[in-house]
């Protein structure tokens, strides 16, 4: 072989022969799997030809076909490494740098053939070098190519690496993608050969080395599946890091100096994990035995890092305790990733055999395995999609990268259907399932099906999680989306399990119970670091389910000043703190699921909401519905308990469960809705809703009645444009058609019948949310003043003897039979008198002016 | 290893003669095995802390244990050519092999398991080899219960030493035997302390071992499993000296768990063949208990018979408390876990407690193969782990005290409890009995994230009033009388509970429409009655009714066992209201 001085063969053929290494080249502990940080380093002063085959030169730590591409590509370096690096540049003459002009010609070179695959080099080069050139997006109408700019773009930025899609490898050229998948190091490495190739003949100074970094493959696999037959395979997996390695420099380059005579050698590249150390000098005039030091400072090092990866918990079977896969990490990806985060990596699974011993050529039948990382991509967490952009205002950004983000978010979803048991199918199936006609009532069904009958409550709690669109006008005034709903109700009648299913499905739900709740817990406090002394400022519960759920259990329980925190909340969503020197205003775009308890621990169907649930009503106007939810005795309702407990403990019996859809499914229907559907007001629905919404003013003016009722309020309307825009989201649909604002005003109706009915009239009475008094109550309180006003004159003279109301009250009942009337009605009566100066009252005597 | 007359592939049915006669020899009547393995198995010698200093490497063993942790799976160097031809590592440990080897060789993986033996195993379940099976059956000595332990292990003894006579064995397995003979009398010790304390015996004999498992499905093995594998025991001195080596490979990527379980600590088993067992497995007797048969009701009779005596003549307890151990969790729909039926006895002051908290603790733990006991004092809640976590350093999972097998038996005594203040840890802790007793799942402690395990697990509390901590099913107030000095229990009878309860526990129950129409009627009119039933009052009713079939054996609910139901629990509501 050739002499040291050649850089080439520094790499590829070990100065001294090592033919059994060859042979067997797994036995190596060190083995770097640093390819991607390896093939990546162009260092000023090695040559870069020869670092452009290094990932071949690279042991594979693995027996298969991989390490016999090195041991036929060691035998006969030349051709190996000339073919690859020149085909490129063959189209265009000019030298890949300035280096270029060692590389001998590849014309009579025979094609070169991946070991033991009919897969041909140059082929794969071209493929990959069409593929740059030529390949567009969808809707791309540009002259060049998507990754042409994007190279331009690396460039310009002085970057190290170009990130490769790997579904667009596909749409481009199928066969491409499947080589680079079934032989990821030999693809890669003419990838990147290419990609130099490509970056110096635009730009010759550009000294960095561009890496590909392919990602977003066709199919992922998960960690209990990966198995002996993916091992040096690209896969992709998802997972959560657990564990994080220090960060290791890994020696690259070793620099010897001679003791003797101080003579610096070339500087030595790391082949399979060792280092060759000079045996003698390499000065013409020393040659001296033995002298060769390594000078560590004139080292070249570079990072690496473990880590580790786990299942994420929707990935273990029933009884399974997740398994972990060990992570190489390189160079940009040092870091990139903390323990907590949940990541989708694309990497080469490897196995490594362990020696014993560091100078022994034997070696354990255990393999360690490991995942060599070429890209990693943190993922949000399975729940609902927290970063989902209520807002609509920047319009449709159609992002080429925003789009690629998109699908990738989509997890597999199972889909149940009726008739088949379950199809596995990309996030489409989220549309499919939206087309299907009755997924309203399906979706109903699916939420909390353990939890029966409250079907409207569902389908409010359904609303709840789509949300309606927030809206942001350009004078600055905002509307909400979000939907705020309140339940009171019995106890024992499943509100806390809706309230906990819910807070399982939401993005960010918080889950508190107000009586532990504080105000500043809900909102925000200001705390002193105990290290720097600094005030800073911590999140409350509200601040933390931004673009979430906070779902507040015994909301009636909670302390007055807390409730009253949530008034800003609620309608202005934001939290505002000026406290210890901190004035901020934090977002707080969160929905409030509430449930409350009436007053009594039961229900009095003769008070009112408010007099039940003791809520101020300028908070109890802020939720846009209100459902009661009762324990009524009825049989019937006993019966549909009673047949569905008895179900349950029997399996014979029916059992409806089989049309559910799941959790996981429902998550990702709730969040691709959120994200990808913004509904708008259609003219037909905003014409429906002007109607419907007179209808109900209407309704409160009886013809011939003196009394007026209010039966709708702005906050109503508001509310019903938010409950249409989340029916016609749940369709997928991007129009709010006539049918939702039916809808919507339904299930408005059937929340307010429950809730603001006045019990005297039967009607429905905005009055008694916003004023908690209702009208007729109103009505009956004039008629005594006036009656009260009516005896007083009667009775009394002004300035003259005080009378106990006692007194009055018989009266008052003499002279109206059949009313009813209490002394606190009549001192109410009196305090109004009073008020109008028509009356003193003194303790127990009420004296006419 | 096998002795001549298992010779199973010269003389197969010999093979099966021998230990069906063996079977006979023990005092089995031939009825009692009809359509049972009358321990084939049996004759593999088992391995544990005492048998495992005599096993010789590289034999066949059998090893019964829980799946504690899975530690995932190895890649092996399956085959390898070696010198032309190939040879190959199934079920040997870490073998070495030139480096050369490796060019030609294929890449196979097994699944590694951590087992434990079982938690709160009671001794009386401990496993037996063939030749400690034979049981007392003819033991009617009216001994207290202790005792009557003891002579139940003098009795494994003196059958095993006339089995020793008998077997013509090969020397080795004389050597095993030999083992087996001790540890029995180890046990005796050991019974009895741990007995008066009810602390289950594990540390002490505990032996885990690692299972590699071969070419099996994961489905098939879960997580808190019993199984008994069969397989080859390895043991490599040679490999324990070379874990050394592991820190070299540093970068903290092997931070393998093995690492912690050194081999000369841990015993390496290849599985051959595993088996899932059931508390059946554990009973030494081999009685069948037909469903609907005659016997069923004597033994049911018996048993509530034993432990209306065990708690001092209270007749209604005793109801619950059977129906409270033949519980089991059956179906999960949604959140809901249908067919448990935690029990809490009120009442328990000082007094009670001092006479019958060990009584009734004993009897559990005499009937049922696994039980644990919890002191529920502040101290104790602040203190102890419950759930099982996740140590990411030694990437194991570190066993809590709730990880437990299906079927286990769990005492809480709350009326340890003193005022005080919970940590964090305690909180965690009554947030995990709580939701182990509404929903039977624990939540195991993942760091990062929890994970939910299913668990079925009988909770009995015993409490000074009704336990607001933990929310049973059935909350009863304990009315004893003095109980009787000695109760006396039969070694057959025992037998027969035991049998009894394992055996019911797992019947397959319907409801006819007709039933259920009359008992959806009832639900309906109670309800009428009382606005106060909810459904988790329905549900009660219903798997009492369940319950109560079961214990007499029967597959339907019959009306009968209806008005039963509903007599116990206006009997109880009539005790809780006073």
């Amino acid at each position: 072989m050739a002499s040291d001085s050649s850089p080439a063969n520094n790499h590829d053929g070990p100065s001294s022969p090592d033919d059994d290494s060859m042979s067997s080249p797994i036995g190596n502990t060190f083995s770097s799997p640093g390819n991607p940080r390896r093939r990546g380093r162009r260092s000023s002063v090695a040559t870069p030809p020869s670092r452009r085959s290094s990932r071949f030169a690279t042991p594979e730590p693995t027996p298969t076909p991989v390490t016999r591409t090195n041991r036929r590509r060691r035998r006969s370096p030349d051709p190996v490494t000339t073919p690859i690096a020149a085909t490129p540049s063959s189209a265009d003459e000019a030298p890949p740098s300035s280096d270029g002009g060692e590389f001998g010609h590849p014309d009579e070179a025979p094609p070169m053939f991946v070991w033991g695959t009919n897969i041909s080099v140059q082929d794969v080069n071209a493929a990959i070098l069409r593929f740059l050139r030529n390949f567009r997006g969808r809707d791309d109408a540009s002259v060049e190519g998507k990754y042409m700019m994007a190279i331009h773009h690396v460039i310009e930025i002085q970057g190290d690496s170009l990130e490769v899609d790997a579904h667009h490898v596909f749409d481009y050229d199928n066969d491409l993608y499947n080589k680079m998948v079934r032989y990821p190091l030999e693809v890669l490495a003419i990838f990147d050969i290419v990609l130099m190739d490509m970056v110096s003949r635009i730009n010759p100074l550009f000294e960095k080395h561009i890496q590909a970094r392919i990602f977003n493959l066709k199919t992922s696999t998960t960690m209990r599946n990966l198995n002996p037959s993916d091992i040096e395979k690209m896969v992709s997996l998802k997972g959560m890091i657990i564990r994080c390695s220090s960060i290791i420099p890994e020696i690259r380059e070793a620099m010897f100096r001679c003791l003797v005579c101080g003579y610096f050698s070339e500087p030595i590249v790391v082949d399979r994990g060792r280092i060759s150390e000079p045996t003698t000098c390499g000065k013409q005039e020393c040659l001296a035995k033995n002298s060769m030091t390594l000078v560590h400072n004139r080292c070249r090092f570079a990072d690496k890092q473990v880590v580790r990866l786990q299942e994420t918990p929707d990935e273990i079977p029933d009884g399974g305790t997740p398994h972990t896969v060990s992570l190489l990490m390189h160079d940009k990806l040092v870091d990139a990733g903390k323990p907590g985060d949940r990541v989708e990596v694309t990497g080469i699974y490897r196995a490594m055999t362990v020696r014993i011993g560091s100078s022994q050529r034997t070696v354990k039948s255990l393999f360690k395995t490991y995942i060599d990382c070429l890209h990693l991509k943190k993922t949000d967490k399975s729940r609902m999609n927290a970063e989902d952009p209520m807002e609509v205002e920047n319009g449709a950004s159609t992002n080429d990268e925003d789009i690629t983000h998109d699908y990738e978010d989509k997890a597999i979803i199972l889909l149940y259907l009726s008739s088949q048991p379950c199809i596995f199918m990309k996030y489409s199936t989220s549309e499919i399932l939206s087309r299907k006609p009755d997924i309203y009532e399906r979706l109903t069904k699916s939420l909390a099906p353990n939890i029966w009958e409250l079907d409207d409550v569902k389908k409010g709690l359904l609303c709840q999680l789509f949300g309606g669109s927030a809206l942001t006008l350009q004078s600055g005034a905002s509307f909400r989306g979000d939907i705020n709903i309140l339940l009171v109700g019995d106890p024992g009648t499943s509100k806390s399990q809706l309230l906990t299913y819910i807070h399982k499905l939401s993005p960010r739900g918080i889950y508190t119970s107000g009586r532990g709740s504080s105000a500043v817990g809900l909102t925000a406090y200001v705390a002193k670091d105990p290290e720097s002394g600094e005030t800073v400022l911590e999140s409350g519960a509200l601040v933390l389910s931004d673009k979430g759920i906070c779902c507040i259990d015994e909301f009636d329980k909670m302390s007055e000043n807390a409730r009253s925190m949530l008034h800003e909340v609620m309608e202005q969503q934001t939290v505002s703190i000026a406290k210890a020197g901190i004035i901020a205003s934090l977002n707080a775009r969160t929905s409030v699921l509430a449930c409350a308890n009436p007053s009594g621990s039961r229900y009095n169907p003769r008070l009112s909401v408010i007099d039940n649930i003791h809520l101020p009503p300028t908070l109890l106007s802020r939720f846009d519905l209100i459902y009661l939810i009762l324990d009524k005795a009825d049989e019937q309702t006993d019966r549909r308990l009673a047949k569905h407990i008895v179900g349950l403990h029997f399996e014979d019996t029916e059992n409806s469960e089989q049309d559910v859809i799941d959790l996981p499914t429902l998550t990702a229907y709730v969040s691709y809705a959120r994200k990808n559907i913004h509904p708008e007001l259609s003219d037909e629905a905003a014409e429906e809703l002007t109607r419907g919404y007179v209808e109900m003013r209407r309704r409160g003016n009886f013809p011939g009645s003196s009394k007026k009722v209010i039966t709708a309020t702005p906050r109503q309307i508001e509310s019903l444009i938010r409950l249409s825009e989340a029916l016609a989201r749940i369709r997928f649909s991007e129009l709010v058609e006539k049918k939702d604002v039916v809808e919507a005003f339904r299930l408005l109706e059937v929340a307010m019948q429950q809730s603001a009915t006045d019990h005297a009239t039967g009607t429905i009475d905005m009055d008694l949310i916003t004023t908690g008094v209702s009208a007729s109550e109103r009505m009956r309180r004039e008629s005594l003043v006036s009656l009260t006003r009516s005896i007083i004159m009667e009775k009394m003279q002004i300035g003259g003897p005080s009378i106990r109301p006692l007194e009055l009250l018989e009266e008052l009942k003499k002279q109206s039979s059949g009313a009813e009337y209490h002394l606190s009605d009549l001192r109410n009566a009196l305090s109004t008198l009073a008020s109008e100066g028509f009356v003193v009252i003194h303790g127990d005597s009420v004296k006419r002016v | 290893m096998v002795g001549r007359e298992y010779d199973l592939i010269g003389n197969p049915v010999g093979a099966v003669r021998s230990t069906f006669e063996k079977a006979m020899r023990a005092g089995e009547p031939p009825f009692l095995v009809d359509g049972k393995d009358w321990g084939a198995t049996h004759s593999i010698p088992i391995l544990d802390r005492t048998t495992l200093p005599h096993l010789q490497p590289n034999t066949l063993v059998r090893y019964r244990g829980m799946i504690q942790d899975m530690l995932g799976n190895e890649f092996y160097v399956g085959a390898h050519k070696d010198g032309g031809t190939w040879t190959t590592n199934k079920f040997t440990d870490v073998s070495h092999l030139p480096s050369e080897a490796l060019s030609d060789s294929r890449i196979w993986e097994r699944r590694l398991l951590y087992c434990v033996p079982v938690p709160g195993q009671n001794i009386w379940a401990e496993t037996y080899s063939d030749f400690v099976t034979s049981p007392c059956l003819n033991n009617t000595s009216p001994h207290g219960e202790k005792r009557q332990r003891e002579d139940c292990a003098d009795m494994d003894i003196q059958a095993s030493d006339q089995d020793f006579q008998d077997s013509t064995c090969m020397k080795k397995m004389r050597e095993n035997m030999h083992s087996s003979q001790l540890c029995p009398k180890e046990r005796i010790s050991e019974g009895s302390t741990s007995n008066s304390d009810m602390v289950p015996n594990f540390d002490i004999k505990s032996l885990p071992c690692v299972v590699k498992i071969y070419d099996t499905p994961e489905s098939e093995l879960k997580l808190n499993d019993v199984i008994e594998f069969v397989g080859l025991l390895t043991f490599d001195p040679k490999l324990a000296a070379d874990d050394d080596t592991f820190d070299e490979l540093s970068d903290g990527l092997c931070e393998d768990a093995l690492i912690h379980l050194p081999p000369s600590k841990v015993p390496r088993l290849h599985c051959i063949v595993h088996q899932k067992l059931t508390s059946h497995d554990f009973l030494s007797g081999s009685l069948i208990l037909e469903p609907k048969s005659s016997m069923v009701k004597g033994v049911r009779e018996s048993l509530l018979g034993h432990l209306t005596s065990v708690l001092g003549n209270d007749e209604l307890a005793a109801h619950f408390m059977l129906l409270h151990l033949l519980s089991g969790v059956h179906t999960r729909v949604g959140l809901v876990a249908v067919g448990k039926l935690s029990l809490n006895l009120t009442c328990f002051n000082k007094e009670i407690l001092t006479v019958f908290g060990n009584r009734i603790k004993a009897a559990v733990a005499n009937l049922v193969p696994f039980t644990m006991c919890m002191p529920l004092t502040i101290d104790h809640l602040n203190s102890v782990s419950l759930a099982p976590s996740k140590d990411y350093n030694t990437n194991r999972l570190v066993p809590g005290l709730l990880q437990l097998t299906e079927g286990t038996h769990l005492t809480v005594d709350e009326t340890q409890l003193q005022t005080g203040t919970l940590n964090s840890v305690g909180v965690e802790n009554i947030r995990l009995l709580k939701i182990l007793l509404e929903s039977q799942k624990v939540d195991y402690d993942f760091k990062y994230y929890k994970m939910e395990m299913e668990a079925d697990t009988q909770v009995l509390i015993l409490s000074e009033g009704k336990s607001n901590i933990l929310p049973a099913d059935v909350i009863l107030p304990f009315r004893p009388q003095p109980p009787r000095v000695s109760d006396c229990v039969d070694m057959e009878a025992l037998k027969a509970w035991r049998c009894y309860l394992a055996t019911f526990r797992s019947l397959q129950h319907s409801i006819d429409s007709e039933m259920q129409k009359r008992v959806e009627d009832d639900l309906v009119a109670a309800r009428q009655a009382n606005r106060s039933l909810g459904s988790s009052d329905f549900s009660r009713l219903l798997t009492m009714g369940r319950l109560v079939s079961m214990s007499f054996g029967e597959t339907c609910l019959s009306l009968e066992h209806w008005q039963m139901v509903k007599e116990l629990e206006r009997l109880r509501c009539e005790r809780s209201n006073q």
